[in-house]
């Protein structure tokens, strides 16, 4: 993770002195520069634009969710596919308190590695010159922790409710990807538009280092991720655990 | 009052989907400070039986109490009481077996050392290699370690001594003595007779998911068949063993016969054999299949 944003970063310099690259962008078609944040007017050759569409538009993104996905669903439904939560809840254990001590090491994991990801890129700022705002750069990593605890959250959530496998993975990895095609494409495509509240991505905002991220749209992300894994610490208790 | 018992289940049955019934209308009783074996053939809901005492599966219809602790309702506190050995133990592979012991006992909040160290080197447990290159006996151990170290008031044993060598296993019946000794309760699954004969005080039967008889495990024995097969110096007319009570002549080939007695026709049987030249005899328990086959007959034939 650190290496890939220490390559993209490395790029910069030459990006920024070829003035022929806002022209290439300028002539992607709309709906590349709509997934990608780059039809808001931002500035591709400056350090926070360079980094919005090269890092946070797609892969920072992609790299939490996966590995939150992974996590969430490793924790619980991976465990208990592999018979080894019998034992441990055969001990005087709480199914509740086992999914909710389960959903703080997934939270921290993601938390960290969000934060390496942002450490990263303030290493980098001042060798390649990106001159970007710290604020607006932890905001734009705490919004991209909120997304992966949401979807990490809903994949152990999902897991705990059913006994499946092939569905934490799979309910999340939808979610994430809707959400993130809504969030791209609800301004070209009229009728998504009414759905974009649903994505979480439009909650927390595009191209953060450019625009900030909506710290309420965050609050929004978080408050559904502990909704999300709530009810899946209560539905935990109805089920029968299984066995391989 | 009367003090509860260790184990109680009231019309406890679990139907898996809408059609499997895995256990129909389980009444069980066993006291505190018994060791009750429970036998049954694979899939008769031995395991079932079990993960419902654990609270790992939700009832279908009944209950189930441990000390009085209702396994739904009270499942944390009911559990605190238990120690149990999966019969398909999974462990944490990555960790070594002092870890996974360590990580096992945290949960239980804290866990006489001293007496775990001692389990593990009365086992022999390999501590300090990670799991997953340890064989399926080795494996065991650690099970056997972590259900027994918190000295439980019930240990729950799904099959103990699948992978064992014969000396671990006559530890383990050490084990489970000890423990009934000490005042604890012993509930162990087998589906050999042999396995829970030596240590139980009384048997439950299982098949098909009903439990056909509970009874001593003495009573169990003398009721049990054995295959004797006897080879003679010279064919005999075998019609004067077929008179000794409970002996049945099963086959003659020519000097060699077959025949089944009841462990209580034993002496007789020998000592009437004695009269001509025994060459060989060999005397086998008949498996549990062929004593269900034998209480299946007997209770057909009260009704």
């Amino acid at each position: 993770m650190a290496a890939y944003v220490g390559l993209v970063a490395s790029i910069f310099p030459s990006i920024e002195s070829s003035p022929d690259f806002s022209e290439l962008v300028e002539n992607y078609p709309d709906i590349l520069k709509s997934l990608f944040g780059l039809a808001e007017g931002g500035d591709i050759t400056s350090g926070a634009g360079y980094l919005d569409v090269e890092l946070f538009s797609l892969m920072l993104p992609l790299l939490v969710l996966v590995l939150a996905i992974g996590s969430g669903t490793r924790t619980f439904a991976g465990e208990e596919d592999a018979g080894r939560l019998e034992l441990v809840l055969s001990y005087p254990v709480r199914r509740r308190d086992a999914v909710l001590a389960k959903g703080a090491a997934v939270a921290t994991e993601i938390v960290l590695v969000s934060a390496v990801a942002g450490i990263a890129i303030a290493l980098f700022d001042p060798v390649v010159g990106l001159e970007l705002s710290f604020a607006r750069l932890g905001a734009a990593v705490a919004s991209l922790a909120a997304l992966g605890v949401f979807h990490g959250w809903l994949a152990l959530a999902v897991g705990a409710t059913v006994p499946s496998r092939a569905l934490a993975i799979g309910v999340p990895a939808g979610v994430a990807a809707a959400g993130y095609l809504v969030n791209g494409l609800h301004g070209l495509a009229g009728w998504l538009d009414p759905f974009r509240f649903l994505s979480p991505f439009w909650l927390v905002g595009s191209s953060p280092l450019q625009n900030g991220i909506d710290a309420w749209g965050a609050v929004v992300v978080l408050a559904a991720a502990v909704a999300v894994l709530g009810a899946g610490s209560l539905l935990v208790e109805r089920r029968d655990l299984q066995t391989p | 009052m009367l003090e509860p018992a260790a184990i109680e289940t009231f019309g406890l049955s679990k139907t898996y989907g809408k059609k499997v019934r895995a256990l129909v209308g389980l009444d069980l009783r066993v006291e505190a400070g018994e060791v009750f074996g429970y036998l049954g053939p694979n899939g008769a809901g031995k395991s079932t039986t079990i993960r419902l005492l654990l609270g790992l599966l939700r009832p279908t219809e009944g209950r189930a109490a441990l000390f009085g602790l209702d396994t739904s309702r009270d499942g944390v506190a009911s559990r605190r009481r238990v120690g149990y050995l999966p019969g398909d133990l999974r462990l944490a592979d990555r960790l070594t077996g002092k870890e996974q012991l360590e990580s096992l006992a945290r949960l239980r909040g804290s866990v006489d050392s001293g007496f775990r160290d001692e389990l593990c080197e009365r086992l022999g447990a390999v501590l300090d290699r990670p799991i997953r290159q340890l064989s399926k006996g080795n494996r065991q151990k650690i099970g056997l370690v972590q259900a027994f170290m918190d000295h439980p008031d019930l240990v729950v044993l799904d099959e103990p001594t699948a992978g064992l060598d014969p000396l671990l296993q006559a530890e383990v019946r050490a084990l489970l003595r000890e423990t009934a000794a000490a005042g604890g309760t012993v509930f162990l699954s087998s589906h050999s007779l042999d396995e829970v004969q030596h240590t139980a005080d009384r048997v439950g039967i299982i098949r098909s998911g009903r439990l056909v008889d509970v009874d001593s495990v003495e009573s169990l024995r003398e009721r049990s068949l054995r295959h004797v097969t006897v080879t003679l110096a010279e064919p005999v007319d075998p019609g004067y063993l077929a008179q000794l009570d409970g002996v049945r002549v099963v086959r003659v080939e020519g000097s060699t016969l077959r025949l089944s007695a009841p462990e209580t026709a034993m002496d007789a049987l020998v000592k009437a054999l004695a009269s001509h030249t025994v060459l060989d005899l060999v005397s086998e328990p008949a498996d549990l299949e062929e004593i269900f086959l034998e209480l299946y007959r007997e209770a057909d034939d009260g009704s």
